[in-house]
């Protein structure tokens, strides 16, 4: 036996089938095209499997509550909502994408969690010309598009947010550590391009850990403790933001070391896994569910009483994104189609939004206020204010 | 020497806790496909299912990580007869059709579970009694990881004397070795693969309960466990228990003090090694007692 067994074989076929399941099918929709008078079709591209589920059961839900406060109706035109599987990978999203466009001919999407998607579909809608209204994937790459917005921020955004606050804060040498892929990077260059002109400096060398695949921090942790750091900026999400939270509290750093990061390290779920781990963290981000506004108090509770927790950027994002098709379906006046949404959405103007008030810049992404956030009795909370990015 | 050994200690002690973590999870993997030749990919999927079986029971007291390690063990077991009585019919046909048959079966549990509990990571921490951190030499340390390397020793002697030095052990082997021989003495030879399968299903479980707090249930952990798993038996070699320890402990060693010593190749370390110990040795570092 010991003679037939080729171990490489065995792992290469292993990665193959693991990869060749990301590939997830877009789910199945009707596809009627003669609906010029009746309800426009609006095209929610989010994961439905997969790593990013949850994630995109965010999105799903925050799109879909704001639709339903408005009597199913966006613009005064009658919503139906064809919702694709995005999956994990950026050949799934495309797929679900083309779907959508092709076959479904949406008036336009919204939804798309990860940026690889986005880089994959970029082309797609521009040469349809059909908007997409991302509410979450932004990356710094993304620019001189005419049909792709985002209600979310860009990728580097919160480490911007981030940087001048800890540079006066700290009191010493800052730590960086982030997962070793595009997102990470994007915060650690956004971070460090208000810490370091803020007088902050750097403890060692910034570290990428690898992803994905990193279960165990300590290696990392034993650095961060050694290096004399007085706080730490990191990068993680999803399952990794649990595990190194989890960790950094079981080897005793919680509470020494003072903790901040993009605000995806405590949002939505994850911050149930790290339980009190989490407690005192300090984050960078355009939302939190306790502020207190008009937009807010119409979305946060209503969110609450539909899903029993709190809202995420995510489903806040998802929930102005209907709110800017609203807006822009209802100028487009009777002349409804995708190119005349898309003129509407350069001149939607001020949104009244659970974050605050925002507007679109040129590049298609909001001009908004941050805020930093801390961890208490399990909830993230407003602990200040980081001034408006995105101009 | 002794600042060097003073600033990487730490990652020493965790080295062997994570390594003894990936023995009492792949020793089954192992055992399994060395001994009985059966091809488990649905391994990690075995690990989950205790994972989960923590996080269901768990209430932060010792009594109720007993329970989960009762329960876990429980369901591996069964898991693991299942699997024996899927993948027989396939026993003739080779390790593909094994590969995409419990493959798929991790993919289906991967989504009912997934429906089941969501897609997050979920929170399972240790009893209380066990939390916090202790004192080594200087460093700080959790108590959990601690006492899990004394659980995890003790398992390994454990299997290490069932499978090397118990007559039950001795019959498993001479399965191994000559089937008709074994059969011949009026054994039933579907007993031992039954009970060879659960046993190394139950272990992967009983690694799932125990590691949970340190790698916890959610979509994806499965994957990653099945990777580091096939890791172990591919550099450990096939079919023995010294040869999981072996590759697990040295695994450990290179996810922990290596990722701290050459930070800058740590994305790489897992698999160089592993290709490293292919050159040398292609059928692992320690050659099996029954099957070489």
């Amino acid at each position: 036996m010991a003679g037939r067994f080729h171990p490489l074989v065995l792992i290469t076929v292993t990665t193959g089938l693991l990869l060749a399941t990301g590939c997830g099918g877009a789910s199945l929709g009707t596809g009627d095209d003669n609906k010029q008078a009746g309800p426009v079709k609006i095209g929610l591209l989010v994961p439905q499997s997969g790593t990013y589920k949850a994630l995109g059961d965010d999105m799903k839900q925050g799109f879909e509550l704001y639709v339903r406060q408005h009597g199913g109706r966006l613009g005064g035109r009658e919503v139906q909502i064809v919702t694709a599987d995005e999956g994990e990978t950026a050949d799934s999203g495309k797929a679900a994408a083309e779907k959508l466009v092709k076959q479904d001919r949406v008036l336009a999407v919204s939804g798309v969690v990860s940026s690889a998607t986005v880089n994959g579909v970029k082309d797609l809608f521009e040469t349809s010309r059909i908007p997409l209204v991302g509410s979450n994937a932004s990356p710094t790459t993304l620019t001189g598009t005419e049909y792709i917005w985002r209600t979310s921020y860009v990728n580097d955004e919160p480490g911007k947010a981030l940087g001048r606050h800890v540079a006066e804060r700290a009191g010493g040498p800052v730590f960086l550590i982030a997962a070793g892929y595009q997102a990470g990077k994007d915060e650690i260059e956004g971070f460090k391009s208000t810490f370091l002109p803020a007088g902050g400096k750097i403890a060692g060398e910034e570290v990428y850990t690898p992803f994905p695949g990193t279960k165990n921090f300590q290696p990392y942790l034993s650095q961060i403790e050694n290096s004399g750091a007085k706080a730490v900026f990191c990068f993680y999400a999803g399952g990794a933001a649990v595990d190194f939270v989890k960790q950094y509290r079981d080897f005793g750093l919680a509470g020494k070391i003072p903790l901040y990061a993009p605000g995806f390290l405590t949002e939505g779920g994850v911050l149930k896994g790290q339980g009190d781990a989490a407690e005192g963290i300090l984050t960078a981000l355009n939302y939190s569910a306790d502020l207190d506004n008009a937009a807010n108090r119409q979305f946060a509770p209503a969110y609450r009483a539909a899903h029993g927790t709190d809202p995420t950027t995510y489903a806040m994002a998802s929930w102005d994104a209907a709110q800017v098709l609203d807006k822009a379906i209802g100028a487009a006046g009777s002349a409804v189609t995708p190119e005349t949404v898309n003129a509407a959405l350069s001149s939607v103007g001020d949104i009244d939004s659970p974050r605050g008030t925002w507007r679109f810049n040129s590049g298609g992404t909001p001009i908004q206020p941050w805020y930093l956030r801390e961890v208490k009795l399990g909830a993230n909370t407003v602990a200040g204010d980081l001034g408006r990015l995105g101009g | 020497m002794a600042g060097w050994l003073d600033g990487n200690l730490v990652g020493f002690v965790d080295g062997i806790a994570f390594g003894l973590l990936l023995f009492t999870i792949a020793v089954g993997l192992s055992l399994v496909f060395g001994m009985m030749d059966v091809l488990n990919l649905a391994h990690g999927t075995l690990y989950l299912g205790g994972a989960y079986t923590a996080y269901a029971l768990s209430d932060g007291t010792l009594p109720g990580l007993l329970l989960a390690l009762t329960a876990g063990a429980l369901v591996g077991a069964l898991g693991g007869a299942a699997l024996t009585w899927l993948t027989q019919p396939l026993a003739r046909r080779g390790h593909l059709d094994q590969a995409v048959l419990t493959l798929g079966i991790t993919f289906i549990v991967a989504d009912l579970l997934a429906a089941a509990f969501g897609g997050e990571v979920l929170p399972t921490d240790p009893p209380a009694a066990l939390r916090g951190t202790v004192d080594l030499l200087g460093h700080t340390y959790p108590v959990y990881r601690l006492v899990f390397i004394a659980v995890a020793a003790c398992l390994a002697v454990l299997v290490h004397l069932l499978f090397e030095r118990s007559s039950l052990g001795a019959l498993v082997r001479a399965t191994v070795a000559d089937r008709d021989m074994v059969r011949a003495q009026g054994v039933d030879i579907r007993k031992v693969l039954y009970g060879v399968f659960a046993l190394g299903a139950a272990l992967a479980a009983v690694g799932g309960v125990l590691g949970a707090p340190t790698l916890g249930p959610g979509p994806g952990v499965d994957e990653s466990v099945l990777v580091l798993s096939l890791v172990v038996v591919v550099v450990g070699g096939l079919g023995s228990v010294r040869g999981a320890l072996v590759g697990a402990l040295l695994i450990g060693q290179v996810q922990t003090l290596g990722v701290a010593l050459l930070p800058q190749y740590a994305p790489f370390l897992l698999f160089g090694t592993m290709l490293a110990v292919l050159v040398v040795r292609p059928h692992g570092l320690v050659a099996s007692a029954v099957r070489t």
